[in-house]
């Protein structure tokens, strides 16, 4: 239960809020780079954090992130055409380079110099990886570039892709940092996704539906561990890592790409899911990058074209009430995604937790509320930098291990839980 | 017969004024024990109790009798064991038995470096359901107000 002024405080990520200011503290996805996929590409609306920029690739390569709006009337810059290192508004021709530069105002003498006066807002737009990063703050308190394994290894090792989801963002992060939803809403998938089955740690997953949990604190977020009874008195945990604000890991399961998400506020009542997996040692076959196109282990099915999942609200996620009878899936909700993005967007645009009834085993959905409430707090009232700027908090990963029931998981999993280029990774 | 759609009848009625309504019953206190298990956590429990709580119990391990004990789980929703450095395993075994006896959730909260309170994380692990290892105190609090205690 958070009292309301907390859960705004937490849920509202607009220009001038705290938690937006928080937000502004990182680098953040803005967008994929296959929707830029060459030099003078159209532009791309970007809505995040609640301001509306776009995104452009110039005749050189630059990538720009603008206000979309054009400086003259007000018109979008979407409609404009990328060509000779600028975008020009469709509307009266107005044409800005990538830092929001006005270069030319067709409307004035040639000689005027009344364009030197026209900027828009520019943020920076960086390729890391499948993905364009950028960064919405104070140029003064701009932290080193992110360094997340998915987007360091090879390109043949990793893929992302992203969807849209009609809620706000924590409570889509709070999904992912809450393990006990998966042997429930997920079962299905454990048995028949490609991207999931034939694990050895599936039957653990199956055979122990009460696991118990266990919260430790990391020095750019949590890891949450979930352990459950293995054979001679072992236990087998999963552990899930939070990096501050918005980045979750899945533990892996057996020699699958291993994936995770990075939570990003559209506005208040929407978000993007950037959705990724890799394999920290080999390239991805053709078959699992198949199947993650397909929508299959935690990426989505897009309608052709478009992130928005075809599985989504206007048409009641497809519900096929056959397969849930049938037990192929629990909720009659295809697909892991979309399993969690339905229950999520039930619970409307921004839930109001001071009704919910929270119970002893959402305590790490508990301790992350409180970790991401100080954070804003201490950034607000004495400007200390949060948690997950630092790259340092980026290089961790995800596990599922066998333990002896005596040893701690954050113990016995220090190596396994710290992010090394070409070292495996730790799964069951 | 096609039936007819009404309002609430798919997922679009899922919008922020409707949600506005929503769990309007009202929502009662949870039946909370907490237990420090050692002295320092005996300490944080007497803090955390001087604050206003519904129906929140608070006690030290060392000064419940077998039958005391037995019957405050009896009437209680949770079991929260709260420990620093030095958790009475015996303490804790005894109250985790009887809170499993009758279905009664058991949680603990340990407060301490990772390192430092290694051996009462092994202590508890059996049997706390739930178990956050903090060095903040003030999660004791927060736990006890996410869970209306």
């Amino acid at each position: 239960m958070l009292k309301p002024e907390i859960n705004e405080l937490l849920t509202e990520t607009g220009p001038g809020t705290a938690c937006g200011d928080l937000f502004r503290r990182y680098w953040l996805p803005a967008l994929l780079t296959e929707e830029l996929p060459e030099n003078d590409s159209p532009p791309v609306r970007v809505k995040i954090l609640g301001e509306r920029l776009i995104a452009f690739r110039d005749s050189e390569g630059r990538y720009g992130l603008i206000d979309e709006f054009c400086a003259h009337r007000g018109a979008s810059l979407w409609f404009g055409n990328v060509r000779e290192c600028g975008l020009r508004c469709a509307y009266h021709g107005w044409k800005y380079d990538v830092n929001g530069n006005c270069v030319d105002v067709p409307s004035e003498p040639e000689n005027s110099n009344f364009k030197s006066k026209v900027k828009l807002t520019s943020y920076p737009l960086v390729e890391v990886g499948d993905i364009l990063w950028t960064y919405l703050g104070d140029p003064a308190t701009q932290p080193p570039l992110p360094e997340f394994e998915f987007c360091q290894v090879a390109p043949e090792q990793t893929y992302t892709s992203k969807r849209w989801q009609e809620s706000n963002w924590l409570q889509a992060l709070e999904g992912g940092i809450d393990s006990s939803h998966v042997s429930w809403l997920h079962a299905g998938g454990l048995k028949s996704d490609p991207l999931f089955k034939g694990a050895k740690g599936n039957d653990y997953n199956l055979n122990d539906l009460r696991p118990f949990f266990e919260v430790a604190e990391a020095d750019g977020g949590l890891f949450v561990g979930a352990r459950r009874n293995a054979e001679d008195g072992n236990y087998y945990w999963r552990i899930t890592p939070w990096v501050m604000p918005a980045f979750t890991m899945v533990p892996p399961r057996g020699d699958h790409p291993v994936h995770g998400h990075f939570w990003v506020p559209i506005d208040d009542h929407n978000c993007w899911v950037y959705t990724f997996d890799y394999h920290p040692t080999r390239a991805l076959t053709e078959t699992e990058v198949s199947a993650m196109r397909a929508g299959h282990g935690v990426h989505s099915r897009n309608i052709p074209g478009t992130y928005r999942p075809e599985e989504n609200k206007d048409v009641d996620y497809l519900i096929d009430r056959e397969a849930q009878k049938r037990g192929d899936t629990f909720s009659g909700v295809r697909g892991i995604a979309q399993q969690d993005a339905s229950l999520q967007e039930s619970m409307g645009p921004i839930v109001d937790r001071s009704k919910e009834r929270l119970v002893s085993s959402d305590t790490g959905i508990i301790k992350a509320r409180q970790k991401l409430r100080k954070a804003v707090e201490a950034l607000r009232d004495e400007g200390i930098t949060p948690p997950g700027v630092d790259p340092a908090h980026h290089r961790i990963r995800s596990a599922a291990i066998v333990l002896p029931q005596e040893e701690s998981f954050i113990d016995a999993c220090q190596d396994a839980l710290t992010a090394e280029l070409g070292k495996a990774h730790t799964s069951v | 017969m096609a039936k007819p759609i009404l309002a609430n009848a798919c997922a679009l009625a899922a919008t922020a004024e409707e949600a506005a309504y929503r769990i309007d019953a009202e929502i009662g206190s949870r039946a909370a024990l907490i237990i420090g298990l050692d002295a320092d956590a005996a300490a944080v429990v007497d803090r955390v109790a001087e604050r206003p709580w519904g129906a929140a119990r608070f006690f030290h391990a060392e000064d419940l009798s077998p039958e005391q004990l037995v019957s405050e789980i009896d009437t209680s929703d949770v079991a929260i064991m709260v420990a620093t450095a030095d958790a009475d395993a015996a303490a804790a075994e005894a109250i985790a038995r009887a809170c499993f006896e009758r279905g009664i959730m058991t949680a603990g909260l340990i407060l301490g470096e990772q390192l430092a309170v290694a051996a009462s994380v092994a202590a508890l692990r059996p049997y706390a359901r739930n178990l956050m290892v903090t060095n903040d105190e003030e999660d004791v609090a927060e736990v006890l107000r996410a869970l209306r205690a």
